[in-house]
């Protein structure tokens, strides 16, 4: 049967492809990364033809080519031709003009901005990432060699990552979704994630950024609308249920230390100004206290500069209308943060 | 080295007095050959330590490199490796043979050669004293990206010195190269009669004084900011953190083509004289080290496309655009190979295999060159295999070649056949059991540079096999220091023509060269001068007649 012939040979085709193959052991959960997968197959067909075709030759000539025993004849001396320079140049610009536009097109397909279901921002410091949901009110965090930040996406709506940093640079990698993007001081990076696959995909920060930098991970969860929105609830009645009594005299002490305060919930007497001190244990670090309305964070009501431990500063809050409101260091983010709240539910006590 | 060679009558210089001989030196062989013995001790430091990086990483977990310890073992791994192991072993050639290739005395300036050298130690000293002061080494990586090392210690600041010291010797050294080049070739040889070596030391050159003095100014910045409260790279007051890798990258990728011409050009000379033909297309060898060298300063911010703040279409285009002449180098060398008659010397073995495994580190450039495919493989161990493939399969297999081929030249003595074949195919399967299973843990999402991985993402197997590998390169370098000791116990035997094929000047003087290069120097009258010397000589007998 003259068909066999072929048969065989694709076989043996795809068994040279699957070889590299065995090792892309990730498979896309993305919509994004669904494009980027194909992309790989397609470079990785030119490599093959490129790879096959220079160590086939190099073989070929090292085979047919050696020098036999006693045969001191010269080889014909040739220079080579202006002809054959051109066409070597024309073989490499027409892999190029191949490569160039697909690589184009899926770039394209991948920068995409759909209007997106949910926004998510996403800070790293050094060693965690945090996460704000600004539409739904939360914040969550990972913590230095403590846990992973956990964060859920629901499938298949288009994500909107707002990405920053506020110490040094950051990468946020989800091997699974095909994509990296640095969290960079003074720059943020805005991308989209189409999750198409429900899971838990590890990833981790993969720029260099210092001690912690291996352990500085983070576990995506994508799942259902109704697991998404259940998660939404708990994590806002968490939220809710942190409270605290006022500190008498409004005299607030926070401390710093190993990227986390002392507390997550402070509360002080309304119709008073606050007298704060901040201290840093935590040597070479930045960190400062931020008053924000909420975890959106809209608006900024109060702010000290940064400062590095190991040190003390004081300052003075000007009177806040009564409320529950949101603190945080900036450079650290919702790692670094917890409720104020103005006016006790229960006034007593000293 | 021509002292030892003097009547049996006369006494042996004693041994401070020819200690002495070599640290005054302005000889450029002499000066060569500190270059390569200065290099290979750091190639040495630099390999205990990538050991002690593959040791760690065997297995998940931190067994005995603490995370900081890490950390600072792979910053010094790779600037060691780049700055004082690849790039001066190159210049160390260069400094040798350039004079020798072109039919100079020596070189341009032949003080400033001296002082480019011993800068180098001064520089990797400084550099590696970080080891002993309060906090340890520089830990923010070869490319110290910025604001993590503004953060650093003082290791840092050595870092910081370190690297200046080291960027001056190659400004130096490659505006001495430039200056020899132009200015110093004997009668007949013209520029496109230099040997493709020669070509690639000059194209480094051009690099060097362009590239360099950026990171040099991209340091004091660094510095500055370390301590005059300048605020290059702090966003929060108004600079920028990505400034710095625009700057770095600007220096650093046509760093990456230093690296590499210099091996193209090695490649290029034994290639031709261990097939017993020409180099095929020299002239379209010459437009492609050419072309490389300008296109290079193009491509810098490739190194960037995760950063988002970068035009991803231009820079994917040109650096897909390089591998064009890249390509023409591949093609030009199989053609030389090409009915040829070829001898498997080991500096030939090491030839062929930088051809084969620098392919591959060539192909897969071509996957991070497309900014979608680089958002899934930057960062990974994918860039780290690259990397070495292109930096190991690549530079040091011509470094390999290159030690190999002008060994005899240079010490009058030939390395062990027996010991190169081992250590060629020992240094093989090493390689690329370290190197090649880096591809797939890139692949599976390992980023590079971290000091510990989870045992649950299936990286062990990987990085064990990875690990195993890189002891096995370690049998191979051993073999290579083992096989210099035991060759230069052997007396000297080389003739002129070492490997009795050779095409370029350097063949035409005895081995070792006298102190003046030349008792006679050949003439010149094609880009192979010591080949025509040869086939005038042997005419008669092959019934050649010269028409």
């Amino acid at each position: 049967m003259s068909s066999t012939r072929p048969r065989r040979w694709l076989i043996l085709i795809g068994a040279v492809a699957c070889l590299p193959l065995t090792g892309c052991a990730e498979r896309p959960a993305t919509t994004q990364g669904v494009y980027i997968h194909l992309l790989y197959f397609i470079i990785l067909t030119l490599a093959l033809v490129v790879f096959v075709g220079v160590e086939g030759m190099l073989l070929y000539s090292i085979i047919r080519y050696r020098r036999r025993a006693g045969d001191d004849s010269e080889p014909p001396q040739r220079y080579g031709s202006t002809r054959s320079i051109a066409l070597f140049f024309l073989i490499g610009a027409a892999l190029v003009a191949i490569l160039f536009p697909y690589g184009e097109q899926v770039l394209a397909l991948v920068q995409q901005k759909p209007t997106p279901i949910e926004t998510i921002n996403i800070q790293g410091s050094q060693w965690q990432w945090s996460a704000v949901y600004p539409n739904e009110g939360i914040a969550t965090s990972g913590k230095s060699f403590v846990r992973s930040l956990v964060i859920d996406v629901p499938i298949g709506e288009p994500v909107h990552i707002h990405l920053i940093s506020n110490d040094v640079m950051h990468e946020l990698f989800v091997p699974n979704f095909f994509f990296m993007r640095n969290a960079m001081p003074g720059f943020a990076n805005d991308f989209t994630w189409t999750p198409t696959r429900l899971g838990t995909f590890n990833g981790q920060c993969a720029e260099f950024c210092g001690l912690g930098h291996a352990r500085m991970t983070l576990v995506v969860r994508v799942v259902t609308d109704e697991a998404f929105l259940a998660w939404v609830q708990q994590q806002r009645e968490a939220l809710l249920k942190l409270t605290c009594p006022p500190t008498s005299g409004n005299s607030l002490h926070v401390t710093a230390k190993d990227i986390s305060w002392n507390t997550n919930c402070l509360a002080v007497f309304p119709g008073e100004p606050v007298s704060l001190a901040v201290t840093n244990l935590d040597a070479g670090i930045d960190h400062n206290f931020a008053i924000w309305n909420g975890v959106d964070q809209k608006h900024q009501f109060f702010a000290t500069g940064k400062f590095s431990g190991v040190a003390t500063n004081s300052f003075t809050i000007a009177t806040l209308p009564p409320g529950k409101y949101y603190f945080q260091c900036n450079v650290h983010g919702p790692a670094m943060s917890g409720v104020f709240i103005v006016g006790s539910p229960k006034r007593g006590g000293g | 080295m021509a002292v030892i060679q003097a009547p049996p009558l006369a006494r042996p210089e004693p041994v401070g007095r020819r200690l002495l001989v070599w640290l005054t030196t302005t000889d450029h062989k002499k000066i060569g050959i500190l270059y390569l013995i200065n290099s290979l001790g750091f190639l040495v430091v630099g390999g205990i330590l990538a050991l002690l990086m593959r040791t760690e990483l065997a297995r998940p977990g931190t067994q005995f490199l603490s995370l900081h310890a890490y950390n600072q073992v792979f910053t010094e791994h790779g600037t060691l490796m780049i700055f004082l192991f690849i790039f001066p072993t190159l210049a160390g050639f260069g400094n040798y043979f350039v004079p020798l290739q072109i039919g100079a005395l020596d070189m341009a300036f032949p003080r400033v050669n001296a002082l480019s050298f011993w800068l180098l130690p001064a520089g990797g000293l400084t550099i590696l004293s970080g080891f002993l002061v309060k906090g340890g080494a520089a830990a923010a990586g070869w490319t110290s990206f910025a604001p993590l090392s503004v953060q650093g210690r003082s290791g840092q600041d050595l870092w910081i010195l370190g690297l200046a010291i080291v960027g001056t010797s190659s400004i130096l050294g490659g505006i001495n190269f430039i200056v020899t080049i132009l200015r110093m070739r004997a009668p007949g040889m013209t520029m496109l009669r230099m040997p493709a070596f020669t070509w690639s030391v000059l194209a480094t050159s051009l690099l060097v004084v362009l590239a360099t003095p950026v990171l040099t100014a991209g340091l004091i910045m660094l510095f500055a900011d370390r301590h005059l409260g300048t605020v290059f790279f702090d966003a929060s007051r108004g600079g920028s953190a990505l400034l710095w890798q625009n700057v770095f990258w600007f220096f650093g990728h046509p760093e990456v083509y230093m690296l590499i011409l210099v091996a193209w050009g090695i490649v290029s000379e034994v290639l031709p004289v261990f097939s017993g033909k020409p180099l095929y297309g020299y002239r379209g060898v010459v437009l492609a080290f050419l072309l490389i060298t300008a296109l290079s300063f193009t491509v810098w911010a490739h190194h960037m496309f995760v950063t988002g703040a970068v035009e991803l279409p231009f820079f994917s285009v040109t650096t897909e655009i390089i591998s064009i002449p890249t390509g023409v180098l591949f093609f030009n060398w199989l053609a030389t190979l090409w009915k040829g008659k070829l001898r498997f010397e080991p500096p030939m073995l090491f030839a062929l295999g930088f051809i084969a495994m620098f392919l591959i580190g060539g192909i897969d450039g071509v996957w991070m060159a497309s900014p979608a495919m680089d958002f899934a493989i930057h960062d990974t161990y994918w860039v780290v295999a690259h990397i070495h493939y292109v930096l190991f399969g690549g530079t040091v297999f011509g470094i390999m070649a290159g030690l190999y081929y002008w060994f005899p030249k240079m010490s009058g003595r030939f390395l062990s056949r027996k010991l190169g074949i081992w250590q060629f195919w020992i240094q093989v399967v090493g390689f690329n059991l370290t190197f090649f299973p880096m591809h797939i843990l890139g692949l599976r999402g390992m980023p590079r540079r971290i000091a510990d991985y989870p045992p649950n993402q299936g990286w062990t197997g990987l990085n064990t096999l990875a690990t195993i590998g890189s002891y096995v390169i370690g049998i191979a370098i051993v073999l290579f220091f083992l096989n210099v000791f035991l060759s230069l116990r052997k007396p000297k035997d080389a003739p002129a023509d070492a490997w009795g094929s050779g095409n370029s000047l350097e063949w035409a003087t005895s081995s070792p060269p006298p102190a003046h290069n030349f008792d006679t120097l050949p003439e010149v009258r094609s880009g192979r001068p010591v080949y025509d010397q040869r086939a005038s000589r042997q005419g008669l007998v092959r019934g050649e007649s010269p028409a």
